[in-house]
């Protein structure tokens, strides 16, 4: 998208969200963590939560995993390799709108 | 709200919630080498006190039953942690202090076998491994790497430093005596407990 001459690569709108970005930047160090970790870290409420969780699971950013630890529910969610090249694409995306030669 | 935020902003948060969720995952992350610091330093006085006292090295059997009492400890800690993620850096910790497991108890059970075959075949002579000084090396060698890794300096510092002070006393003191097996108080208190306290202010902050 030519914007004062300089090209913009255009960013990924699943990850340009906040809630979503921030549960993507933690499953991209932790690997996985669990929907009340998840809750914890981004201080959502659980209806906006899982709302978010879906839209990543179903683009294939992320894998949910509904289990159970011990009597109590769990529900895991996990990167993808598909979620890393994703995130990666749209960390090199931000830059060029950051850089001043916009890379 | 959602996608107004600028590239500054993204970038940011990315950034901020790393570094958050590394915190949390981080808290609690000392208390398994001050557990094990603790087990070392007061195993090896018991040896130490048990050695002296029957002139008997055998002893140092006390270091399998400390390993048990520790990998249960271990364990109640990380069930107690159960809800906070592992880290790409805990996962490579784990895994430096697994190996370093592997080859001291491996190291100590090949010992016994070597020494159990030259007693039954009769052969002559001592068998001369200072299994002290290996240990201590190895210990030192992965403290220091898990500071490294964890980009704690102080962590690597007390780790080369503990090493340093165990292999000079180790290095004064009369070949056989049951005082060799201080050394691993030292190392103990400046590779383990030290450390740990460290790691766990750290996180606290």
């Amino acid at each position: 998208m030519p914007e004062n001459g300089k090209f913009f690569k255009p960013l990924d709108p699943l990850l340009h969200s906040e809630l979503r970005l921030a549960v993507m930047s933690i499953l991209l160090d932790a690997g996985s963590a669990d929907f009340v970790y998840l809750k914890a870290e981004t201080g959502a409420t659980s209806g906006n939560l899982s709302v978010q969780l879906d839209k990543l699971q179903q683009a294939g950013y992320i894998e949910v995993t509904k289990g159970f630890k011990g009597k109590m529910p769990q529900t895991v969610c996990s990167i993808t390799d598909k979620g890393r090249d994703a995130f990666a694409s749209y960390v090199e995306a931000l830059r060029s709108y950051i850089s001043p030669d916009n890379r | 709200m959602e996608n107004n935020f600028s590239a500054e902003n993204s970038l940011r948060l990315i950034t901020e919630t790393i570094e958050r969720s590394r915190r949390t995952m981080a808290k609690n992350s000392g208390k398994p080498m001050i557990l094990w610091g603790v087990l070392v330093a007061v195993t090896s006085v018991i040896i130490y006190f048990l050695w002296s006292k029957t002139d008997n090295p055998i002893w140092n059997l006390l270091w399998f039953a400390m390993s048990a009492i520790g990998g249960v400890g271990t364990y109640m800690i990380g069930r107690n942690r159960e809800k906070t993620p592992a880290t790409e850096i805990s996962r490579i910790l784990g895994k430096i202090w697994m190996w370093f497991g592997f080859f001291a108890t491996g190291f100590y059970v090949i010992l016994w076998i070597v020494a159990a075959i030259r007693y039954t075949a009769g052969m002559d002579g001592i068998l001369r491994v200072d299994m002290t000084m290996l240990i201590l090396m190895m210990m030192g060698l992965c403290g220091a790497i898990s500071g490294s890794v964890m980009n704690q300096k102080a962590v690597s510092i007390s780790s080369v430093l503990a090493t340093a002070l165990s292999v000079i006393f180790l290095l004064l003191i009369p070949d056989g005596s049951p005082l060799q097996i201080l050394t691993f108080l030292i190392l103990g208190v400046f590779a383990l407990i030290i450390p740990g306290l460290i790691l766990q202010n750290k996180a606290k902050a």
